[in-house]
């Protein structure tokens, strides 16, 4: 099975240049016409595996939080 | 959701399972071992007699549950890509929460969101592909 790894400096560079600079025709700049955005992406990609799973968490804990807040309110 | 706590009971009791964007899927007798301290029934249906044990897990298909650590669904197959088995060549390893753990690899992901079809999965599409398209696998 393949692993995940950080990215090397040099994947980074190449992933940043094409979000921010997407190609013309290219899914990614399809995505920036959709809406999406891409530096949010960067973001993320500048993350360990590791670090994203512990913001997913922090990210997940924070609805539940405004959740059980917003029904304690009901 | 307490993911450390889930996929560190799910990895110490030696389950064989793959995260499937946030859903999870594995064999029965170290699942049910796993999640037992965490007090496992149905979600949104607290009223239904209901046991958790090998025989529910093997009569089930699909199981929606609430824990004392947040919700949880196990699927026996994934629309998109078929079976456990599946499910598993479309993996790929990352360590998270101090743990070795199989999620669905970019490809597979996107093929799975596609077969679901419902709006939230359909609307996520383009940012996954951006990712691929990047080089990110």
């Amino acid at each position: 099975m393949k692993t995940l790894d950080p990215l090397t400096p040099q994947q980074l560079a190449r992933a940043e240049e094409l979000l921010l600079n997407p190609p013309p025709g290219s899914r990614i700049e399809a995505a920036r016409k959709y809406g999406i955005d891409l530096t949010l992406l960067v973001e993320q990609l500048r993350l360990t595996p590791a670090q994203r799973a512990l913001k997913l968490q922090a990210a997940t804990q924070a609805v539940d939080q405004i959740r059980g807040i917003a029904r304690r309110r009901c | 959701m307490q993911f450390d706590k889930a996929l560190q009971s799910l990895c110490d009791a030696d389950v064989d399972f793959v995260v499937v964007g946030d859903h999870a899927r594995s064999s029965t007798r170290r699942l049910v071992s796993a999640l037992t301290p965490f007090h496992p029934r149905p979600r949104g249906l607290a009223d239904l007699p209901f046991i958790w044990d090998e025989a529910t897990l093997r009569n089930s298909t699909v199981l929606t549950l609430q824990t004392d650590i947040g919700e949880i669904d196990l699927l026996a197959e994934v629309a998109g890509l078929g079976s456990f088995e599946d499910v598993k060549r479309h993996s790929i390893t990352l360590e998270a929460y101090e743990r070795k753990v199989a999620t669905l690899d970019l490809p597979g992901l996107i093929q799975a969101k596609r077969a679901a079809g419902r709006e939230k999965d359909l609307s996520i599409i383009p940012e996954l592909e951006s990712l691929l398209e990047s080089g990110r696998d």
